[in-house]
């Protein structure tokens, strides 16, 4: 029927076909029956998406970090949406020398979209001193491990603390920026996140920073 | 190469660009669509009875496909079946059209192939030398059985289970092996999980794979032959001199425009169904199975849904033992002849003509009296038996298999007309055709009239109104707060709750969600444990998310039921919480809504017609209760099916849709028929 050729086995019928009329009726009814089509496509489409159960599960988190120890991720490991995320205390000392050698960072300034607008700052953060990020590495997903001593390391002998991606050797600072020549892309992915006191983050919610 | 272009057979093919020429080569694409499609020269004269074998197409592959979707979301365990599907209905994006679109759609499966095989007993399209597409397709309707009783189970709805249940129980009817064969049916002692999950396998994987497999046959052996026709000539016996059929004509274009009008207004009926009863009154989707599977408790009122009712009404009618077998193994023969017989039909019919149209008038009361005796048995099969009723299935069941046994006979015997030679049109008058639908009508009825009367619990009809938000928040709160409790409302989330009732997420996680732990978006879960429940009642409270729809009764909504329940509780001290109720007797719950609607008596102990409220008790006007309970009511309607209004204004869309889709049809099909001297 869409294929525009007029058939014709009525020998009567050969001479009086309209073939402009029979044309407009095969692309106007073809027309409407893909949109039919589109439409009745939109709940096999649709019903792909997280459900209200995905959704609950994935509802934002509530988190104390009063307890936080310097050098350590806060444990037992927090999951927002499933994935890891990361909370860790940065010294004074730290902060100072986090943004000493930014010439190895590949996007040093956060520039690329991989946190909220209240966290594009100099240490990614909206307590300098408490990072929170997702833990999964931006080039395959797997969980970099935090490595936050600065001693020399087999990949990096210039270590100056940070974090690892076992899976591929990525290579990521104490803010969650990437280093350049490594396979990973991009900074790790700060969630949304805000403080209801001092010690207690919502995550995924933009909360009062929106 | 060139020398396979050149064998190339229509004219058309000389200007096919290369590429279709190299497919061609390869594979016979262009020879496969002309010999099914453009080349396949149906018979002119086809009347609105051979549209149902493309609708069952279209049929399957909505089954197929929705199947498919539906797989991706249902869990086939016994534990989680049951809320898997409430799950799909509720927290999956369109999971209910996704549900509907395939519960709809097997009733609608059974329905068009049973008008199709109809179609083949009127006109004989049985006959030699279409035997095989005959055998292929009762062997299809055979698979489609099976699908169907096994999908049927999957919900694991208590009907899903009773009916699994005696089902399952049959195969124990036959001596000797029965019940090891039962057993190994199940896999267990009882349907149980393992049960559900090899009906799963056979439902999703094995059963789908031979049906099509089966269609396959069905299809290829047919454009063997070619199709009969309602004058039931063969159209080959008369050919051009190119060797085409003078009274055929290509099936595409001119059927498959022609099929595409029929096909819309087959969507058309169908999404009506789908988008604005999807239940049909309990009969696509049965009260019962709002309820999940108890392997201690039948519902009250057991039967298959609908397409399946003629046959168990045979099962049902065999009530004597015979040769020292019992009645029930008897039965099951019954019903296994019944559908067995049809595969022999070529070999019973000994007619020297096909179609009814000049068949005698032996032949067509016989085929009268089938068809109605096939309805009767199928309504009596929906219905509890009776003594009338089992007689009237006997007596049916006997000219049902008449039709048959005697076919020999009264085709042979009868005075049959000659058929035209070429093929014709309108064969039965308009006056007749009435005549003939009033004969059919009042033959199916006046017996079943003669059975019928039943009388039940008079329920006041209460209108619900799901606009109506103010109520259903009300009805919310008094939910929350007196029916949480005890009871859960374990299929339904907090948040979906608050966003279709206008309730801000605030306020219901301050005011009605109680329990530090539970989340706004958690399943709304009774604080009360199960064991607890058991032990404070005897039985635990039941879980009301389905309660209005598990409810529900041929003669009256669940929410009628509802209303009537919660209006209905009155003193009577030999109940343990000292309350009976007028619509669920001996009912194991408390009256909780005392406080506000105060004491009511029963006058007359007999029959209960009318309750007296007792002066002073109460918190609340007589009035002022009602409210409340109509809100608490239609807060249960709501929550039953939270989708019900999407899918009433989704439906007005897609009917609108369909029918302006009709106009582009209609005018395409006309363009191309109206040449066409038919």
């Amino acid at each position: 029927m869409s294929d525009g050729t007029t058939h014709s086995a009525n020998p009567n019928a050969e001479n009086t076909v309209n073939t402009k009329r029979r044309r407009f009726l095969i692309g106007s009814t073809t027309l409407v029956g893909a949109a039919g089509a589109a439409g009745a496509a939109v709940p096999f489409v649709g019903s792909w998406n997280p459900s209200a159960r995905a959704l609950a599960a994935g509802a934002p988190i509530t988190i104390d970090i009063s307890r936080l120890n310097s050098g350590e991720l806060l444990g037992p490991m927090p999951a927002w949406r499933g994935q890891p995320v990361y909370v860790f205390l940065r010294e004074e000392s730290t902060l100072e020398s986090l943004n000493a050698r930014t010439e190895q960072l590949a996007d040093p300034d956060s520039e690329e979209d991989q946190q909220p607008e209240y966290c594009q700052n100099e240490f990614r953060s909206i307590n300098p001193e408490v990072m929170i990020m997702v833990g999964l590495c931006t080039h395959l997903g797997c969980a970099p491990i935090l490595n936050a001593e600065v001693i020399p390391q087999d990949y990096d002998p210039e270590w100056q603390g940070g974090f690892f991606c076992p899976c591929h050797g990525s290579m990521f600072d104490l803010a969650g920026r990437v280093y350049s020549g490594v396979p990973a892309p991009d900074n790790l992915v700060v969630p949304p996140h805000y403080y209801e006191t001092d010690s207690v983050v919502v995550i995924g919610l933009d909360g009062e920073n929106s | 190469m060139s020398e396979l272009e050149n064998k190339s057979p229509t004219s058309d093919n000389k200007n096919k660009n290369g590429l279709m020429a190299w497919i061609d080569a390869r594979l016979p694409v262009t020879k496969t669509i002309e010999k099914h499609m453009t080349k396949y020269y149906a018979p002119k004269n086809f009347n609105i009875w051979y549209v149902f074998g493309i609708l069952a197409t279209v049929v399957l592959a909505n089954q197929l496909l929705t199947g498919i979707w539906l797989t991706m979301h249902y869990v086939p365990s016994s534990e989680a079946a049951f809320a898997s599907v409430e799950y799909i209905m509720r927290d999956v994006d369109y999971g209910w059209i996704l549900r509907y679109m395939h519960s709809t759609g097997a009733s609608a499966f059974f329905a068009v192939v049973y008008l199709h095989m109809f179609r083949a007993l009127m006109y004989g399209s049985y006959r030699k030398p279409r035997e095989l597409i005959w055998i292929f397709g009762m062997t299809i309707f055979l698979v489609l059985m099976a699908e169907g009783f096994m999908g049927y189970v999957l919900p694991w709805g208590n009907m899903s289970y009773w009916g699994a249940n005696v089902i399952v129980s049959l195969f124990g009817a036959i001596p000797f092996i029965g019940e090891s064969l039962m057993v190994w049916v199940q896999g267990d002692f009882l349907i149980s999980g393992a049960t559900l999950n090899r009906f799963f396998a056979l439902h999703v994987v094995a059963l789908p794979l031979v049906l099509v497999f089966l269609v396959f046959l069905h299809l290829l052996a047919l454009h063997e032959v070619g199709s009969n026709n309602p004058d039931g000539i063969e159209i080959k016996d008369n050919k051009d001199e190119k060797g085409i059929p003078l009274d055929g004509i290509p099936f595409h274009p001119y059927y498959s425009v022609h099929d595409l009008v029929a096909v819309v207004v087959f969507l058309f009926v169908f999404c009506f169904i789908l988008f604005f009863m999807p239940e049909m009154g309990g009969y696509f989707l049965e009260y019962a199975n709002f309820t999940e599977a108890d392997n201690l408790a039948t519902p009250e009122h057991i039967a298959p849904v609908w397409y399946f009712t003629p046959f168990y009404s045979m099962l049902r009618a065999v009530t004597y033992p015979l040769f020292g077998l019992d009645a029930k193994f008897w039965g099951l023969v019954v019903m296994a002849a019944a559908i067995a017989i049809l595969f022999v039909m070529p070999w019973l019919d000994k007619s020297p003509v096909k179609s009814i149209r000049y068949k005698g008038w032996y032949s067509r009361i016989a085929l009268l009296t089938f068809v109605v005796s096939f309805i009767i048995l199928g309504v009596l099969g929906v219905w509890s038996p009776t003594d009338g009723r089992t007689a009237l299935a006997q007596i049916c069941t006997v000219l049902y298999f008449a039709y048959f046994i005697l076919m020999p006979w009264y085709t042979r015997k009868e005075q049959t007309r000659l058929p035209p030679e070429r093929v014709t049109g309108r064969f039965i008058s308009i006056p007749q055709l009435i005549l003939a639908w009033v004969l059919f009508i009042g033959l199916t009825v006046l017996p079943l009239m003669a059975v019928a009367a039943e009388s039940e619990v008079e329920l006041e009809h209460v209108e619900m109104d799901l606009t109506d938000t103010e109520s259903l928040q009300s009805g919310a709160r008094t939910f929350i707060n007196y029916c949480m409790g005890c009871h859960s409302a374990e299929y339904s989330r907090y948040n979906r709750v608050a966003a279709d009732l206008d309730i801000p997420e605030e306020l219901m996680e301050e005011y009605m969600i109680f329990g530090e732990d539970t989340a706004i978006g958690d399943l709304m879960v009774s604080a009360l444990s199960e064991d607890l429940g058991a032990n404070a009642f005897g039985i635990a409270p039941p879980d009301l998310t389905l309660v209005a729809r598990a409810r529900g009764t041929a003669s009256a909504s669940g929410t009628d039921w509802l209303y009537g329940y919660l209006m209905g509780f009155y003193e009577d001290n030999n109940r343990p919480f000292g309350v009976n109720n007028k619509v669920f007797a001996n009912v194991a719950m408390p009256n909780v809504l005392e406080g506000l609607q105060g004491i009511q008596h029963c006058e007359d102990t007999e029959h209960c017609d009318h309750l007296v409220h007792e002066e002073g008790t109460g918190t609340l006007s007589e009035e002022e209760f009602e409210e409340v309970v109509y809100d608490l009511v239609n807060f249960l309607y709501y929550i039953g099916e939270p989708s019900r209004l999407d899918r009433q204004r989704i439906g007005g869309y897609v009917l609108l849709f369909l029918a302006f889709f009709w106009v582009f049809a209609w005018l395409l099909n006309r363009e191309y028929w109206k040449d066409v001297d038919h």
